[in-house]
């Protein structure tokens, strides 16, 4: 399913780097970095200014890029901000990107932004919520919409379904593209106690066109998806798995959110990757463009 | 539809309400005074752990971008033991009202305009918070079209206009003075000209009252009108020439 899915998707395979603020004015001003291509987030973009806003504009005209969005709120009630999908439709447009992705999860409830991924209630009434508000979405925009399955801590009241059911009907009751972030099923899987090799063998994995990877951290009891260290080997073999599973070159993004390195040091981490990808695919990849 | 949303707003008030640092002594407690039904109410039993860590992780999002913005008002604040009060005044109002997440600063200070909070026993609070994020709003300020025919050299018929991200800012205080380890300003009349420079980067400059007067006034008519309705013997063309070279005028208009 995903394959042809997305027109213009074949530009983009390997593994890319979260394209983040403080390697702005290092990465505009070199063009042989290596990274096949890029992942931005809107919200950080649209209606910002100054001297990184001119860097990141440089760099979305110049690489390969895909949109990642931070807080559409899904899975929440607030009505649409018609303006703001205007700019986002622009904003995609103007980027090439081949699909826009947001999370499967709520961040507002009555007009009040929270920052964070909440997660939706395991019920047939949120899938059914969650699923109609992706179709409409997906209507107004003017690429494929992907939905990323997120970090969960809790079960947010009594569940009906388990997590893997829940994504699997927002997802075929929407008809979009998943982006799977396997970081995120390694972290749910070590604190609800299941096999993550498992759970992802009873997803519609044809709707994938795309990984996350991350770094977590352990705070007590509860493994947290921080972003904030280097991917982990389990999760690497994770990734490895998925990718041989799936038997295509979907992309690889790597998320870098917190403790951000040096950008000399996240290349090397993304070259690290990169070679656990081309392991499983043995796909040659190119630099970014320009 | 219904219990989505009431749960939504359950994990909300968990977050941002006071009485959700009480979750974890009574989570199903706390559940059932949201309202909900108590299937749901008891599955909040099974999770405390996990619905706190929320509580907590929320609560550092909406934080951090006000702890970096504005590090000498939370060392005022702090040293005063007020610093957690005023945040969790703030975000019980649930005013944070963007996407953006750039945005949650500006929030932050927009309540202090609102609410006066802490005014009373800090009555330079306002100010010290918003100069502390004025460079960063000038920084970040949209580039913006500028009017065609813009001269480079003024002259004394002209009207200047200036650069879009350029602010001149009054305060009764001299909070630009400040420091972590100082935090109390000075009580004296301060006019400051924050502007971004060539490489972009925000720039802060002391004006003389007569100054910063006539960087309002030319705007709305000539600079020696300006001059003359100020009752400046001079008229400061050089000084206007010096901050078009460093990007605080754009430009001046002809008449």
């Amino acid at each position: 399913m995903a394959q042809g899915r997305f027109a213009g998707q074949e530009r983009f395979t390997g593994v890319g780097l979260g394209l983040r603020r403080p390697h702005l004015e290092a990465v505009a001003a070199r063009a042989d970095h290596g990274v096949p291509f890029w992942e931005t987030c809107p919200e950080n973009v649209i209606g910002d200014g100054g001297r990184p806003h001119r860097d990141a504009c440089a760099i979305l005209d110049r690489d390969p890029v895909l949109t990642h969005g931070l807080a559409i709120s899904l899975g929440g009630f607030d009505p649409w901000d018609e303006d703001y999908l205007g700019d986002l439709g622009r904003f995609l447009v103007r980027t090439g990107t081949p699909w826009h992705s947001e999370h499967l999860c709520f961040t507002a409830v009555d007009g009040s932004w929270l920052h964070e991924l909440l997660p939706m209630p395991f019920t047939r009434e949120a899938a059914r919520h969650a699923a109609a508000r992706a179709r409409d979405l997906q209507a107004r925009l003017p690429v494929p919409l992907l939905l990323e399955n997120i970090t969960y801590y809790a079960e947010l009241g009594a569940a009906e379904m388990d997590e893997a059911d829940f994504i699997a009907e927002v997802l075929e009751g929407a008809d979009v593209g998943w982006l799977l972030d396997v970081n995120n099923v390694y972290v749910n899987a070590l604190n609800f106690g299941f096999d993550p090799k498992a759970w992802l063998s009873r997803m519609p994995l044809d709707r994938v066109a795309q990984l996350h990877i991350a770094g977590h951290k352990r705070f007590g009891t509860l493994t947290v998806d921080t972003h904030g260290a280097d991917v982990i080997d389990p999760v690497i073999e994770l990734m490895q798995w998925t990718l041989a599973r799936l038997g295509r070159p979907v992309p690889v993004l790597l998320e870098r959110d917190n403790h951000i390195p040096d950008l000399e040091d996240l290349l090397a981490e993304r070259s690290r990757l990169q070679a656990a990808y081309d392991e499983v695919l043995a796909v040659p990849v190119g630099g970014g463009r320009g | 539809m219904a219990e989505t949303l009431a749960l939504q707003r359950a994990l909300a008030a968990l977050v941002l309400d006071p009485e959700g640092a009480a979750f974890e002594e009574d989570p199903v407690g706390f559940a059932r005074g949201q309202g909900l039904p108590e299937a749901h109410a008891e599955a909040f039993g099974r999770f405390p752990g996990g619905l706190a860590a929320y509580r907590e992780l929320a609560r550092l999002s909406l934080v951090d971008p006000i702890e970096t913005m504005f590090p000498v008002t939370k060392a005022l604040l702090e040293r005063e033991g007020a610093w957690e009060g005023c945040i969790d005044a703030f975000l019980q109002t649930r005013c944070v009202g963007s996407r953006h997440y750039r945005d949650i600063a500006p929030a932050f200070l927009g309540w202090l305009a609102e609410t006066e909070w802490g005014m009373a026993t800090w009555p330079f609070l306002l100010e010290l918070a918003h100069a502390e994020l004025l460079e960063v709003l000038v920084a970040r300020f949209p580039d913006g079209i500028l009017p065609e025919g813009l001269q480079e050299t003024p002259h004394p018929g002209d009207r200047l206009v200036l650069d879009p991200a350029t602010q001149v800012v009054a305060y009764r205080h001299a909070v630009h003075r400040t420091s972590e380890t100082d935090p109390v300003p000075e009580a004296r009349p301060t006019h400051l000209l924050a502007y971004r420079d060539a490489e972009g980067r925000a720039q802060l400059m002391d004006l003389t009252p007569a100054a910063a007067a006539l960087l309002v006034e030319a705007q709305g008519r000539s600079i020696r009108e300006a001059a003359q309705a100020l009752g400046l013997a001079d008229l400061p063309l050089p000084l206007l020439e010096e901050l078009r070279i460093r990007g605080a005028i754009a430009g001046f208009m002809p008449a």
